[in-house]
């Protein structure tokens, strides 16, 4: 029954933060368009003509702004409300094709189908349509027997412009599918990249094809089971399935850069402490609790003098979600950090998740501050009258937040606030 | 910075579950003759966005539509997901903005019509020269 076997799709919207903007500022269209990161700090998502301009990721802001006039270049400032919005209604129209969705992150997805090669790129077409008119972003489609072969397919769809968008790995001849492995490097295989891929290169396996070939039984020994996996996934055998539903996400990682350094223990304690209510927040929202915490501060890496990295993990007493553990925990950084130092980000990770507990532990081991609902209180205030109108402590609402993002070229929030709505031309 | 949640507040927070919680747990009155019946208010989501993936909520500006019963300030839920037809009122990208239109589609051709006698149509010869962004399913007119 080779015909109808369990394929996997990979879907993912193309450069999907300019793309979200496009939606709703059609004379974007076809300029050059940079979004920034937190903080207007450096260029996180190019379309293809900032591409062509030879934008690479991860650059600064600062080196591009001065010649963005000259090169038409238009950059935004990150708009997360707006593209969480245009994800969340990508992946609930993505859910209507398949029962098997798995939102891999907050632009791609693995689904799950079946059929043969010609139906399965007669979906991926339907899917890629189907986004396109009713979220507005565009949108490719690898199609393979692995994830990992997926993701291979979805890059080559996006690569190649007769495929229109979609790439079923099947459909592909085997001839031309060697070629591809034997011209890509090992590095775009998903999950290998930096000292990885130095030490396969250093044995010889440069190519995704070298590495598809190469003995499993040595690639664990001298490497990983994940990457003996990898191995096993671009010859087409599936190792790793469909997750419907992540329950062991590994961490929740909030963290920013700051608009001016912060320089001092107590603006530390406020923003340390807000990154753990927000972590709270969070994980009580997915019905989570955590083992570990950890806090971390660090300088600017465009500032090479006055170096300074401190961290703390801390191990909570028992797993919580609770605001008032979690802040004493991230209050651990504290010690660490230098005054007079200029401090240009800093965040929390909270690690070692699990499900909140069904059941009431002994009591010597419960939390007052959780038997107490707090967290729920602070959450549930939040949300009836807006961030920032209760903080636990050292949250300091009083003192005003001054450290926040700068975000000074964000388009409005045009699907989330009732104010920034598109405005449409009646003149 | 002032601690926020003092002690005494929390205790206020302990009382509040208590209030919300004591009208379903106490069975203390008659009960009320109503509670059958209710089964949720009207949800205006429910009755005007047929689909959330596809339906974006726009604001007009200007009054060329005036006469379609579309003013300035008016609010429009558009579905990008249904097939504009003659006579739909459609918002179409015309010079990189999104503009308000009703579509005359004709044997001569595709016009983007006013419901304004001061605005002129504009002629487009075929359809598929003109990008439909979505159509209009309701007006929210502010009375």
């Amino acid at each position: 029954m080779s015909e109808t076997r369990q394929q996997i799709a990979l879907v993912d919207v193309n450069c999907f933060y300019a793309s979200a903007e496009r939606v709703f500022d059609p004379s974007l269209e076809g300029k050059p368009l940079v979004v920034l990161s937190n903080n207007d700090g450096c260029a996180v998502t190019r379309s293809p003509e900032a591409k062509a301009l030879g934008i690479s990721t991860g650059e600064p802001w600062f080196k591009i702004a001065p010649r963005a006039k000259e090169w038409g270049l238009v950059a935004r400032s990150s708009n997360y409300e707006l593209y969480g919005d245009i994800s969340a209604r990508v992946m609930e129209l993505l859910g209507r094709y398949s029962a098997w969705l798995e939102v891999y992150s907050i632009d791609e997805a693995f689904l799950g189908i079946k059929g043969s090669p010609d139906q399965v790129v007669g979906l991926g077409r339907t899917i890629k349509a189907a986004v396109q008119r009713n979220v507005g972003v565009p949108v490719c489609v690898g199609i393979a027997a692995t994830k990992t072969l997926a993701k291979l397919a979805n890059r080559w769809a996006k690569n190649n412009p007769a495929l229109g968008g979609v790439c079923a790995w099947e459909s592909m001849d085997p001839e031309s599918r060697e070629l591809l492995m034997a011209r890509l490097p090992v590095s775009e295989v998903w999950g290998v990249a930096g000292r990885l891929e130095k030490r396969l290169n250093a044995i010889g396996i440069c190519s995704i094809l070298e590495l598809s070939r190469a003995d499993p039984v040595m690639v664990r020994d001298r490497f990983s089971v994940v990457l003996m996996r990898t191995v096993l996934e671009l010859r087409g055998t599936p190792c790793l399935p469909l997750e419907e539903e992540r329950v062991g996400w590994d961490q929740l990682i909030f963290s920013r850069s700051f608009s001016t350094p912060l320089t001092s223990v107590p603006e530390f304690r406020q923003v340390l402490s807000v990154y753990a209510q927000q972590a709270s927040a969070r994980l009580a929202r997915h019905h989570l609790q955590a083992k570990v915490l950890t806090a971390f501060a660090g300088t600017s890496h465009y500032n090479p003098k006055d170096k300074s990295f401190p961290s703390a993990c801390v191990p909570l007493p028992m797993p919580t979600s609770d605001p008032v553990l979690l802040t004493r925990a991230a209050h651990a950084l504290l010690p660490a950090i230098q005054d007079g130092v200029k401090y240009a980000r800093a965040g929390i990770m909270v690690t070692d998740l699990r499900p909140s507990r069904n059941q009431q532990p002994l009591e010597p081991f419960t939390n007052p501050h959780e038997e107490r609902g707090i967290g729920p209180l602070v959450e549930q205030i939040s949300r009836k009258y807006g961030r920032g109108t209760i903080g636990l402590g050292f949250a300091g609402l009083r003192s005003g937040l001054d450290w926040s993002m700068k975000r000074g070229m964000r388009s409005p929030r045009y699907t989330t606030h009732w104010d920034e709505l598109p405005v449409v031309r009646a003149n | 910075m002032g601690v926020i949640i003092g002690p005494r507040v929390i205790e206020a927070g302990l009382s509040l579950r208590l209030v919300l919680i004591s009208p379903v747990a106490v069975a203390a009155g008659f009960p009320s003759p109503a509670q059958d019946y209710f089964d949720g208010r009207i949800d205006l989501n429910e009755h005007l966005i047929k689909d959330i993936t596809s339906t974006y909520i726009v604001r007009v500006s200007g009054d060329s539509m005036e006469q379609a019963g579309i003013s300035d300030g008016d609010e429009l839920i558009v579905n990008r997901a249904l097939e504009p037809r003659d006579g739909s009122v459609v918002v179409a990208v015309l010079d990189g903005e999104l503009t308000v239109k009703r579509l005359k589609i004709t044997a001569a051709g595709v016009v983007l019509q006013a419901a304004n006698p001061l605005y002129p149509n504009i002629s487009i010869p075929a359809l598929a020269d003109l990008t439909i962004w979505g159509v209009a399913t309701r007006c929210l007119h502010h009375v």
